[in-house]
């Protein structure tokens, strides 16, 4: 572990007039795999959608690799935009270019390549994934599983130095979301690349981490390695892992909470 | 007293919304024009070749039949009910001539302009809608590559450059129609027909006619792509988003044809 190349500080973000995100501080070091973990709503794919220049925070800043994000203008972004790679939640495969085109459009946007140097590469990119030959497939002919693999070969495809992970486990069985989990670590040792995985998934979670980063109400909670997170003592950390329904956070919500959360969505609706 | 208040309050909330989509169109067309029109030229991104043709032969080329069948058949009805009219005075050697103005004129931009904003417009808004839905929208932003360059500057000029085409095919086909009725229907000498047809057609009526379809095509273009990208909340979004764009692209076609006749008619008579 080196210089931080992901440095977030004071991270403020409102959205429909509540806050979500209150001040969040991070550093990310190169090669590192960085968890972000916590419940529904505690802002995690906010930060995710902030860090990428989907979003532009109220206040504080996104450095990365010494580049502000947050106040960068529109071409400023798509510049270090190529040197990251982002896997959604859902893959977000072009369903109307095959697979290989998906991989190749990346390559054929920033870069001036001969057409077959590109379809090598995309067959680089693929074997990588394990996804030989798959190039002519469409995307709603493959399964999910290789859809996520067909997109984290699209991610890679201009050799990133970082890697943005959505839910990578999310709608897949136990197994290939290991298979996932695997190719993420694969990717980070083979080519040292540094990884921000959001989940809500323990196991995967743990099974990846470098570190680990808590959230709570839009704030970081708990921060470590990934043994000291899951022998932490904060209350809120031991529930989550847990999956208790009594503790700091309260199924049984108050009627004034209720209300509050009602009028807030009601806020957020217009 | 709630009552009132909730009243206004939905006043206020209507207004703020529209207003808000007016900002929106007003930023999509504000960087169409920039990806459109500066940018090549300043040699940051050139046109999208292959996205473009693919889009001109989608809404040119595929719409041509519905364009000739619907032209066609309105050039037929025009005819025959011109010539029930006229026939009482003695008159039918005029219908030619009537045919063929009011084609280019009027009904050849309005009805092409509608059945695009029907079969393209709808794909427009239900493909963007479906593209913002599943995260591809955000997924080009993240790969650095600007959604409106990519996805909507091939697909309005696309529609520009078809829409005016088809257009003026749709003016000679449904003329033709006029001509196949009138002479085998309603016996009209075919030469004095087609006399009557070009004698009455000057050069302003098929400008007129030009510059309305360029203008119907922006409208149906820019409400297609904005009605695409402001898709929320899955399968159903996309589906009233689609709706949403032909109703709204109909009703401005059909609002702007009457601005547009009123200024031809006023300005330069």
């Amino acid at each position: 572990m080196t210089s931080p190349v992901i440095r977030i500080a004071n991270v403020h973000k409102m959205l429909g007039g509540r806050p979500i995100l209150n001040g969040i501080d991070l550093e990310i070091y190169e090669g590192e795999t960085m968890v972000i973990m916590g419940g529904s709503g505690c802002g995690k794919s906010t930060l995710l959608r902030t860090l990428i220049g989907l979003l532009t925070p109220e206040k504080g800043s996104v450095l990365i690799f010494d580049q502000d994000m947050a106040s960068a203008s529109e071409h400023e972004k798509n510049e270090i935009r190529k040197k990251f790679g982002m896997l959604f939640q859902g893959a977000a495969l072009f369903n109307s270019l095959s697979v290989g085109e998906n991989v190749a459009l990346p390559l054929k946007e920033h870069t001036r390549l001969d057409p077959d140097i590109i379809k090598i590469i995309v067959k680089v990119k693929l074997e990588l994934v394990g996804l030989t030959g798959f190039e002519n497939f469409m995307p709603y002919q493959i399964s999910g599983g290789m859809k996520k693999r067909v997109a984290l070969a699209r991610a890679i495809a201009l050799d990133p130095k970082i890697i943005f992970y959505d839910e990578p486990g999310a709608g897949l069985d136990p197994i290939t979301a290991s298979m996932i989990d695997h190719l993420i670590m694969d990717l980070s040792k083979k080519l040292g690349i540094t990884s921000v995985v959001v989940t809500h998934e323990m196991k995967s979670a743990f099974r990846i981490a470098d570190r680990v980063a808590v959230l709570h109400k839009g704030k970081v909670v708990a921060f470590g390695t990934s043994s000291e997170i899951e022998n932490s003592e904060n209350p809120y950390v031991r529930q989550f892992i847990n999956g208790e329904i009594d503790g700091p956070v309260s199924f049984r919500e108050t009627k004034e909470n209720y209300l509050k959360e009602i009028l807030g969505d009601d806020f957020d609706e217009r | 007293m709630t009552g009132m208040l909730s009243f206004f309050g939905l006043i206020g909330r209507k207004t703020h919304l529209f207003f808000a989509e007016i900002a929106r169109l007003q930023e999509i067309i504000q960087s169409f024009l920039y990806w459109a029109l500066v940018a090549p030229v300043a040699g940051r991104r050139g046109l999208q070749r292959e996205a473009f043709s693919r889009q001109l032969a989608f809404t040119g080329s595929d719409s041509f039949p519905i364009i000739a069948l619907v032209t066609a058949s309105i050039g037929a009805v025009l005819t025959l009910q011109a010539a029930y009219q006229l026939k009482q005075f003695g008159a039918l050697i005029y219908t030619g001539g009537l045919v063929s103005v009011s084609m280019t004129r009027e009904l050849g931009p309005v009805v092409t302009a509608i059945v695009i904003a029907g079969r393209v417009g709808a794909s427009i808004t239900a493909e963007l809608g479906t593209m913002k839905v599943q995260e591809e929208v955000d997924a080009l932003t993240t790969m650095g590559i600007p959604p409106v360059a990519y996805l909507v500057v091939p697909r309005i000029l696309a529609i520009a450059i078809a829409l005016p085409c088809l257009t003026m095919l749709g003016n000679v086909i449904g003329m033709f129609g006029g001509y196949v009725v009138g002479t085998l229907g309603l016996g009209i000498n075919s030469s004095l027909y087609i006399q009557g047809s070009f004698n009455a057609l000057v050069q302003k009526d098929i400008l007129t006619g030009l510059v309305k379809s360029v203008v119907f095509s922006l409208l149906v273009g820019f409400i297609a792509v904005h009605e695409g990208f402001s898709v929320k909340g899955g399968a159903e979004g996309v589906g009233q988003a689609t709706t949403r764009s032909v109703v709204l692209s109909i009703i401005t076609i059909i609002v702007a044809d009457c601005l547009l006749t009123a200024i031809f008619y006023y300005l330069f008579p």
